[in-house]
């Protein structure tokens, strides 16, 4: 029955640290909480491991100073505000309508996915017909980044995100005021805004290097405006003097260039039934690294120093030697 | 579920029952609650003994939690402290989130229904407003009707299709299974009659349907919806991408990933299409190096550039 023990003991741990007054110190907490062992080192393993699992299933353990002692000991508590869920006054109907969503769409990994939502609607209270979630006919799945739940905490708690982020140079740190996740065309997008930049800008959440450093919590305070994200185009994120691209793409290839580049850049049709655009651009690299990706159903064909760029990066590219 | 849970799922499940049990007045129906929780009886029972030997220092039966299993019903009698659930960890509050709102996106979702209202409060709970956008590309409703109907009607379809990886229009015979969304991209699966195989065309790249006067009989059970396998028998080309290229190792299912000391990243891709590679390396231009790449496809980028040149020497 060590699964039964295991589960009596972390329950007692988890009521003991609901329940103090003020924080516990591992010794009370060897002392008084049933099912650990006298022995101090044994202790302590168990002890780390039912932490860890607690602090996985989302319980806020923290590390607090024990008032009155001298040296100042650290104990251990947990909030109950923080613990709490808060109340949301579902209704049947909607925790339903939850559960449909989630069979409907994956969000990341299945496994975790079924898991993870079968646990939330648990603690939603769950459906009267079953709270499984399966996945096997669901019609939609999107990528989880382990990203998300960092920012939509960042941005719950009002904390400015540090990050690295690919430049032209390479890459810079970015200092961002986190205001929206967003899913477009297989990626997901932060927007925010910028402070080196002073102005709003978007991120590739797979594009950041490394860890994102929040700071405190209320480091921003301005409420995100209200305006649905534009959708985010690279050659716009730049910091070059402002330019007018003009692009000619062949017929079969203008829905996909009309539905990037948007509506508004549409400049009429050529002769050669090709669709014309005027693009302002603010990065070049960026820029021909999009009508490259055209191969030769596109051409540039204003302005003409960019035009002159364009031949001597082909024409380095074209004679270049390759092992 | 049978046999017994594991120490984690009874916790998971206590931590969920027994708050939701003090919410009804402290009772509730053994059956309700076997439904909702997705236990059967004896683990239910087992759960609940344990439940009721839990407490807090020093161990007296006023210091317990009181659990009683009656035939037919339970009753609970809780401390303060565990009488609301754990709160939902912030991957499950966004898996919930993202999940809805992708239905939300869609053109036939209810903006006033079950859904929607349940979002926003989740939404407003978090204190992150309606923070989290899910774009899944429109599929044109005529299309989307013409397959649907295909589909349900079991009839086979010809469409005229833009492979964007071979840079190729053409024309296939499909029997049309379902239609689902991966990656932001809403995708028929079907029978393809010219690759007498299983295939899957982007929507937003089928340039016309056309439905004909044949049925077929689908499958009795459809291929799991899974990401594209790895082929390990396609030609590979091996690239240093600087800083400013990196995306790529993330972007494609990369067959192999090192990092060097200087912040280059050095990857390996495998190469399903001549045409796929072509838009690669211009794209990334001069932030990559061809490290090591197959014969068949030495030569690729030159002659990409080469051929764009074209259209600016006349």
């Amino acid at each position: 029955m060590a699964a039964a023990d295991k589960f009596e003991r972390m329950m007692n741990l988890l009521a003991a640290l609901l329940d103090a007054p003020r924080p516990l110190s591992a010794e009370q907490i060897q002392d008084r909480v049933a099912g650990y062992s006298t022995d101090k080192e044994a202790f302590r393993r168990t002890f780390e491991r039912d932490k860890d699992e607690l602090r996985d299933l989302g319980v806020p353990i923290q590390l607090a100073p024990i008032p009155g002692t001298f040296p100042e000991q650290q104990g251990y508590k947990v909030d109950r505000q923080r613990y709490e869920l808060p109340e949301l006054d579902l209704e049947p109907d909607e925790i339903a309508a939850l559960r449909l969503a989630l069979q409907t769409v994956r969000v990341g990994d299945p496994d975790a996915h079924e898991n993870e939502s079968t646990a939330a609607l648990w603690r939603l209270g769950g459906v009267d017909d079953g709270s499984i979630v399966d996945v096997d006919d669901g019609l939609a799945a999107i990528p989880a980044d382990p990203r998300q739940a960092v920012i939509l905490d960042a941005m719950r708690d009002r904390r400015v995100c540090r990050f690295a982020y690919p430049s032209e140079e390479g890459s810079a740190l970015r200092t961002v005021e986190p205001w929206r996740v967003g899913y477009r065309r297989g990626h997901w997008y932060l927007t925010g805004y910028d402070g080196d930049r002073e102005a709003q800008r978007q991120f590739r959440l797979d594009r950041i290097l490394g860890e994102i450093v929040v700071d405190g919590p209320g480091t921003f305070t301005g409420p995100p405006p209200e305006t649905r994200g534009e959708d985010y185009r690279p050659w716009d994120d730049g910091s070059e003097t402002p330019v007018l691209a003009v692009i000619a793409v062949d017929a079969a290839h203008a829905a996909w260039a009309r539905e990037t580049l948007g509506e508004q850049t549409v400049a009429g049709t050529d002769d050669r039934g090709r669709t014309r655009f005027m693009v302002p651009i603010t990065s070049w690299p960026a820029f021909r690294s999009f009508l490259v990706s055209f191969l030769d159903h596109a051409e540039l064909l204003e302005p003409p120093d960019l035009r002159a760029d364009l031949v001597a990066w082909l024409t380095a590219i074209a004679g270049s030697e390759e092992p | 579920m049978s046999g017994s849970l594991s120490g984690r799922q009874r916790l998971e499940r206590a931590l969920a029952i027994v708050p939701w049990i003090a919410s009804r007045g402290g009772t509730a129906s053994i059956d309700e609650v076997c439904r909702r929780f997705d236990i059967d009886v004896e683990q239910l029972q087992s759960c609940l003994d344990t439940v009721s030997m839990v407490g807090v220092y020093p161990y007296t039966p006023d210091a317990l939690l009181e659990v009683f299993m009656e035939p037919d019903h339970i009753t609970v009698n809780l401390p303060e402290y565990f009488t609301r659930p754990l709160r939902l960890t912030p991957t499950q509050t966004f898996g919930l989130i993202a999940a809805g709102r992708a239905l939300l996106a869609l053109p036939d979702a209810d903006p006033q229904g079950a859904l929607a209202r349940a979002i926003a409060k989740i939404e407003n709970s978090t204190g992150v407003g309606s923070a989290v956008e899910i774009d899944i590309d429109p599929v044109p409703p005529e299309v989307r009707e013409v397959l649907g109907a295909a589909i349900e009607a079991h009839q086979r379809i010809e469409i005229d299709h833009y492979n964007y990886n071979r840079d190729i229009w053409s024309t296939r015979m499909v029997d049309p299974w379902r239609i689902q969304a991966a990656d932001g991209h809403w995708y028929l699966e079907g029978h393809c009659h010219q690759a007498a195989d299983l295939r899957r065309f982007r929507i937003d790249r089928i340039g016309s349907v056309r439905v004909l006067d044949e049925t077929f009989d689908p499958p009795a059970e459809l291929p799991e919806f899974t990401a594209f396998a790895a082929d390990h028998s396609l030609p590979t080309v091996t690239l240093d991408l600087a800083p400013a290229a990196a995306w790529v190792a993330t972007q494609y299912p990369a067959e192999a990933i090192e990092r060097l000391g200087d912040g280059t990243v050095r990857v390996t891709l495998a190469v399903s299409a001549p045409a796929w590679l072509e838009r690669l390396l211009l794209r990334v231009g001069d932030d990559a190096s061809i490290v090591e790449i197959d014969d068949s496809l030495r030569g690729t980028r030159a002659a990409a550039a080469r051929r764009v040149l074209q259209h600016y020497l006349h």
